[in-house]
């Protein structure tokens, strides 16, 4: 299991690095185990407001559908068109496939680094 | 909280690193680590195993056995030749499925009737005191066996090159044979749940049901769990009980025959007349038949029917989700979610994989009998509607060895 150390962590298991400004959210390793194979991505759209704690989109496995909640609060700026295409790239290269860009950020949620999150991870598997 | 249920071959899961869920109080492996879809299409070009421990397994036996049988399930029962196997439903004096089965004749004088897992019990209240009438017993023998199903292109090779096995190679589909492999006693039909031109499924003691799978996993079959073996079903427009059969999402019963299945699986033959729910199918039969012809004069008595469906936007669909018409809600999706395939070219020994692979948003609907193939109908997604076709198969399986999807829209 991966745990990128240059990355922040949210408790519902999305990883955020801050690029100027703006958040980039994606979902971590621990995440992509649970799911299974990915097979379908729902996001929001660019200039779509999104809120601290609530629902962005969701990812579908073949059995279940689970949301992607948004740890910031701001306007979505850009979405991963390589995601939607290719749903198994979340499975493949988690950190590598990002979600959504967020601008504009009003709340952000209390992250984890790393480690923080590592230790959270033992706790829920 | 009781605990879950055991098959013989839970400690393979287990070490296999298997997923295990509950499911109808059994612990069962949904995925081993290489995941449904990896599973799903192992199955579709190699071959792959399913532990099908839990489902029930019943004797019936006794002077009387063949008025029973008559009685109590859709098939002809006296039609039935030693060697062969049939689906089969227990029907419902109002013409709804108690469960879906599969009758199984090894010998002269007794038949395997094979049932859900989540049944077992309900169908045993429901068969054991109509038993009572007749001169004949009904044994539950789930506990003394093991059942694997053995699914895929290499299935037949695989187990006709074990000591004993040669006969397999020439087993024609739903025929039975009682055999030893490698020296073990087992029973084997060509059988399954998973749409494989080729495929079986094997009964044999606890002990021997372990060791043929520890075997065939030696000769290169890999475990695949009940996501895959739902999916597998799915794409090959097989019915679910609970799904396609049972309760609507309305919570009332479903006729039988709203299952195109249902065609082969009840008979009106003399010997018949005692079957229950006679009256109730007879008029289904009837409006069944004329609905194919497009003649809608009798689709009172079989209102909605199931049909295979193919979302053409983005999106999956899933079962529960209601299908519109012009606006109108015409029923719901009863199976579904996100399927892979094999890109072939070609079909039977001459199909050609190319190596990729795709993913569809595929399933079935319960939908008003007036709708036919080709028509379009709005699947309600998560608030959207999205459109989808009704298709007439998502698969060809008709040449041995290959399954061949067909891609809708």
């Amino acid at each position: 299991m991966n745990f990128p150390a240059e990355l922040k962590y949210s408790k519902d298991h999305e990883w955020v690095i801050m690029d100027g400004g703006v958040a980039v959210i994606g979902i971590t390793d621990f995440a992509q185990d649970a799911l299974g194979d990915v097979v379908f991505v729902n996001l929001p759209q660019e200039g779509d407001e999104v809120g601290m704690g609530e629902a962005f989109g969701d990812v579908e496995s073949v059995k279940a559908v689970s949301d992607l909640n948004s740890p910031v609060s701001g306007t979505v700026c850009a979405v991963n068109e390589a995601a939607l295409d290719s749903p198994e790239s979340l499975n493949s290269d988690p950190y590598g496939t990002w979600l959504i860009k967020v601008q504009d950020l009003g709340d952000t949620e209390e992250l984890m680094d790393a480690e923080a999150y590592k230790a959270f991870c033992d706790t829920v598997a | 909280m009781s605990e879950l249920k055991r098959t013989v071959l839970y400690q393979a899961h287990v070490d296999a690193g298997a997923d295990m869920v509950d499911f109808g109080g059994w612990d069962m492996p949904v995925q081993y680590p290489s995941g449904i879809i990896a599973e799903h299409l192992f199955t579709r070009s190699e071959c792959s195993l399913f532990d099908v421990s839990h489902m029930g397994r019943l004797i019936v036996g006794g002077p009387d056995r063949l008025k029973f049988l008559q009685k109590v399930l859709t098939n002809d029962a006296s039609a039935l030749e030693i060697g062969r196997a049939q689906y089969t439903i227990i029907p419902a004096e109002d013409g709804s499925a108690v469960d879906d089965a599969y009758l199984y004749r090894f010998t002269d004088d007794r038949c395997l009737l094979v049932i859900n897992a989540a049944n077992i019990e309900k169908d045993k209240d429901w068969l054991l005191p109509i038993a009572e009438g007749f001169d004949c017993f009904v044994s539950d023998i789930s506990g003394e066996t093991g059942s694997i199903a053995v699914q895929g292109p290499r299935s037949r090779d695989m187990l006709s090159s074990l000591k004993g096995g040669e006969a397999i190679a020439s087993m024609k589909r739903n025929d039975i044979l009682s055999l030893t492999l490698e020296g073990r006693s087992m029973m084997i039909s060509r059988t399954g749940y998973t749409g494989e031109p080729l495929g079986y499924e094997v009964f044999a003691s606890n002990e021997d049901t372990v060791w043929l799978w520890g075997k065939l996993l030696e000769m290169g079959a890999k475990p695949a769990g009940l996501g895959a073996r739902d999916t597998l079903r799915m794409e090959a427009s097989m019915p679910l009980y609970g799904h396609e059969m049972g309760l609507d999402a309305d919570g009332k019963p479903m006729p039988i025959y709203a299952v195109f299945l249902a065609k082969f699986a009840v008979s009106f033959a003399e010997g018949k007349e005692d079957m229950i729910g006679y009256e109730a199918l007879a008029k289904q039969h009837e409006a069944f038949l004329k609905i194919l012809e497009g003649d809608h004069s009798l689709t009172a008595d079989l209102p909605r029917r199931i049909q295979p469906i193919t979302l053409l936007d983005r999106g999956v669909i899933r079962a529960g989700m209601p299908v519109f018409k012009d606006g109108e809600q015409v029923g719901w999706v009863t199976s579904g979610t996100m399927i892979p395939y094999h890109v072939i070219e070609g079909e039977g020994k001459d199909a050609v994989f190319t190596g990729s692979t795709g993913k569809r948003a595929i399933g079935a609907a319960y939908m008003d009998s007036t709708i036919a193939e080709g028509d379009k109908v709005e699947v309600e997604v998560r608030g959207r509607r999205l459109s989808a076709v009704v298709s007439k198969t998502h698969l060809k399986n008709s040449k041995i060895p290959y399954a061949i999807p067909v891609i809708n829209g």
